[in-house]
């Protein structure tokens, strides 16, 4: 049993990016002499846990053969909900929180509704609900943030255990649950067999829309979720939350390894996405490349691994015919 | 005059063509004649370039003739119409017949509208239809699209035309007016090759016959010295016996399924038909004759118009596969394995387990007992005989029979008590072909399941069956309400059927 998960990992192509990790790390640690220090170790922790779940939020309607070009602006409608119930109407954290989670629920169950009932295009109907989103963002707070965040929910933000942040850790258990659920619900499979082949899904009984509403649903909650973690880690509940997210989202899951024409995902190769991603942009800053370049950089490392998600499947193609 | 020598041409698992070899002369329209899979597409594909022949050569005029595209085919004067028609269906009939001929304004890059639809208007004199060049082809019936490809091979000045079951889905008076202009076109020292397997069609059309079956070439004969009968049997083969399964008492009081006008505009023209409870119930017809339509109307596939069904006396609303799966037990095992059927890239464990997930998981958080779903897929592979490594191994990798065998444990798994099987030996090997036939013929007399079986296979039909409702146009057009199993059952049932379509 041990033996055919190492093949699996060497299969699935998390192998090269733990190798390719490992590189980047080691590069970067050389030319960069703050790289490796505690407190930079600490600050990438928190920051990739934050990546991760941007990216899983991506992933998990990419595996079903969809995508969201909406999450960035679901987790600045969320921080807003959550930052004007807690700073103006001092409602308790936890409540603040499910009504956030409530908003991401929502705006996902809408993309999905619109997509599967319509029949319209995910790609134009997140784009069109994206500016929708940040329209009634910035609408409803004319740019403003809500800046009296109490400290009992910053809590899992800023603090650590022996030097490694709770946001890190709560991203492992997330990670773990992730794994469990595609592995061994009916739910996790039904997507992975509909992001494979809607057609064959669906006559073997599932109910493809209702599956496909699932995952926007759970992208949406993932978005919202971020979301907390971000207001959680800043203090702040930023209107501009998410504005940069839609790159980081897409970066983080396909370098992870979820295939663009659906049905895979791992929740191994979405945390190396991640500290890939991470350590590239904290790379770049410490390496003192103007920050102003960034995007140009992780434009290109969506391309690469774009083009390696493709070799891999011409190669396997390849492979099966000869 | 165009020759083929010893070709033959496999594809991974089947041999497609074995030594074959013919001469079709110019003023003669050839038909090839084949049951499904017999080979005779694959011949044609070879012919207009599609294919690569594996071995064998092709003369036209003593000239070799090699083909390395369908564009090559073309350029060389052999045109092709296929059985799923190629055309810009928002563009206008003279653009889909001028395509590669367009006609400019010197050399300015212009496109001088008025020249190309003249000409396109000769060529549609030509072929009898009268429209006008400037409408769009989207517009056109599925017989007109199919003169205009004739057309267009006319405008591209064929020497040889290539006719892939022409009339599968065109209704009579215009298969009728089809054969007309064929008839003329041979007058023009054309070769046409006609794909068929309707004999009536090589009475009416075809000078000569050649006879395919399992890519063998059978014979070629003048059409003056063959019969109905002799053709059959060069079809089917002699050799072949039909061994019929021993007649088993169906208990007809015992209505499973009864569908009542069911309807939809071009899918089911208020069709009518019971199952009784144990027997296999035969839809003959050929593809889009509505059979596999009428199935995915009763499965929820599809949305009916207007009719009802009833499951053991009771009247039920099945919306969606899913429904008519879980809540109602009828299973479909589709004719597309490929597409519909099975998940390719994910393991046998996946593709046989998928259907009883829910009933194997937890009632909270609905989680999947592994140990179930693999002793499962287990007791199936080894229940169906599945050639596999493991149940971890990729269903892909298997081959076409053992494919099929997991598309079918995949329903027997999930407790039907009605199964429709939509031409369930579409593509498998011989070996396999038997091995299905006897699982279907056993699940319903030892498993007491009730079903359907759509085939257009006429031996696998009769051989199966105990009843059998003929299908045409959509449309239930007979009955033949016991299927003989005596020794001379086939001639007997087959000639029957033959009638329907005579």
């Amino acid at each position: 049993m041990r033996k055919s998960y190492l093949k699996d990992i060497l299969a699935s192509g998390n192998f090269g990016l733990f190798a390719a990790g490992l590189v980047l790390f080691a590069v970067i640690s050389i030319f960069s002499s703050s790289f490796l220090t505690p407190f930079n170790m600490y600050t990438i922790g928190r920051t990739l846990s934050l990546y991760a779940f941007i990216g899983l939020s991506q992933a998990i309607v990419l595996v079903v053969g969809d995508m969201n070009l909406s999450v960035g602006a679901i987790g600045g409608l969320a921080t807003i909900t959550a930052g004007y119930l807690i700073d103006i109407r001092h409602y308790p954290d936890w409540l603040a929180v499910i009504a956030a989670l409530a908003v991401g629920i929502l705006c996902g169950a809408i993309i999905g509704v619109i997509t599967t009932k319509m029949g319209i295009n995910a790609f134009i109907v997140t784009l069109a609900t994206s500016f929708i989103f940040t329209g009634i963002n910035f609408g409803f707070t004319q740019g403003f943030s809500f800046v009296n965040i109490p400290s009992s929910f910053t809590l899992l933000g800023a603090g650590r255990v022996i030097g490694i942040p709770f946001l890190f850790i709560f991203l492992l258990l997330c990670l773990i649950i992730i794994f469990l659920f595609f592995r061994f619900t009916v739910a996790g499979r039904r997507i992975l067999a509909v992001g494979e082949n809607p057609e064959a899904a669906k006559f073997s009984g599932i109910n493809t829309d209702k599956i496909k509403i699932l995952s926007h649903i759970l992208s949406g909650f993932i978005a919202a979720l971020a979301a907390i973690l971000y207001i959680s880690r800043m203090g702040t509940a930023s209107p501009v939350t998410g504005q940069d997210w839609l790159i980081v989202s897409f970066a983080v899951a396909i370098i992870g390894g979820t295939a663009l024409s659906g049905g895979t995902i791992t929740a191994f190769g979405l945390l190396l996405g991640a500290i890939i991603m991470v350590m590239i942009k904290n790379g770049l800053i410490l390496l003192q490349v103007d920050v102003y370049w960034e995007q140009a950089f992780l434009g290109l490392l969506i391309l690469m691994a774009v083009s390696i998600d493709r070799i891999r499947t011409v190669y396997n193609q390849r492979r099966l015919l000869s | 005059m165009l020759k083929i020598n010893n070709i033959s041409k496999a594809f991974p698992g089947v041999k497609a063509l074995d030594d074959v070899s013919v001469e079709f002369e110019k003023d003669e329209i050839h038909a090839l004649l084949g049951e499904n899979g017999a080979g005779k597409s694959t011949l044609m594909k070879i012919i207009g370039g599609v294919y690569k022949p594996d071995e064998g050569k092709m003369f036209i005029n003593d000239n070799e003739l090699v083909l390395s595209s369908y564009i090559d085919a073309l350029s060389k004067d052999i045109s092709m119409v296929n059985q799923e028609l190629q055309v810009l269906s928002s563009s206008s009939v003279a653009e889909n017949i001028m395509l590669d001929k367009m006609i400019t304004f010197g050399r300015t890059g212009i496109l001088n509208w008025n020249k190309i639809n003249k000409i396109a208007e000769k060529y549609l004199d030509m072929v009898g239809l009268d429209i006008p060049p400037t409408k769009p082809i989207g517009e056109l019936s599925v017989a007109q699209k199919q003169m205009v490809e004739i057309s267009k091979a006319l405008a591209s000045n064929s020497k040889i035309l290539l006719l892939d079951e022409p009339t599968s889905s065109i209704s009579e008076s215009e298969v009728e007016k089809l054969f007309r202009i064929l008839k003329g076109l041979k007058e023009t020292g054309i070769i046409i090759l006609f794909v068929t397997h309707k004999l009536e069609e090589v009475f009416k059309i075809c000078d000569k016959v050649t006879v395919l079956r399992d890519g063998k070439k059978i014979g070629t004969k003048s059409i003056t010295e063959v019969n109905k009968q002799d053709l059959v049997k060069m079809m089917i083969g002699r050799e072949e016996k039909i061994e019929s399964y021993v007649n088993k008492s169906v208990d007809r009081g015992n209505v499973v399924l009864e569908v009542k006008n069911m309807h939809k505009k071009h899918k089911s023209e208020n069709a009518s038909f019971k199952l009784y409870k144990a027997e296999v119930l035969g839809f003959y017809g050929l593809v889009g004759a509505g059979r596999t339509e009428l199935a995915r109307l009763v499965i929820g596939e599809d949305k009916k118009q207007s009719g009802d069904v009833f499951l053991n006396g009771k009247k039920i609303n099945v919306k969606s596969i899913s429904d008519s799966l879980y809540k109602y037990r009828i299973g479909y095992v589709t004719e597309n394995r490929k597409e519909e059927g099975l998940l390719l890239n994910s393991t046998l464990l996946t593709n046989i387990g998928i259907t009883i997930w829910p009933k194997i998981a937890s009632k909270i958080l609905r989680f999947i007992n592994g140990a179930k779903e693999r002793k499962h897929a287990q007791n199936m592979v080894k229940k169906l005989d599945i050639r596999t490594t493991g149940i971890n191994q990729l269903v892909q990798k298997l081959s076409g029979g053992n494919q099929q065998k997991v598309s079918i444990a995949k329903w027997l798994g999930a407790d039907c008590d009605i199964i429709i099987f939509d031409e369930p030996t579409i593509g498998v090997d011989v070996g396999a072909k038997e091995y299905i036939h006897n699982l279907i013929y056993n699940l319903a007399r030892i498993d007491q399941k009730s079903i359907i079986l759509i085939s257009s296979d006429m031996p696998e039909i009769i051989k199966l069956t105990n009843r059998i409702y003929v299908f045409r146009d959509k449309k239930i057009i007979g009955e033949i309400k016991e299927v003989s199993k005596d020794s001379d059952s086939y001639d007997i049932v087959s000639k029957e059927l033959g009638n329907y379509y005579a």
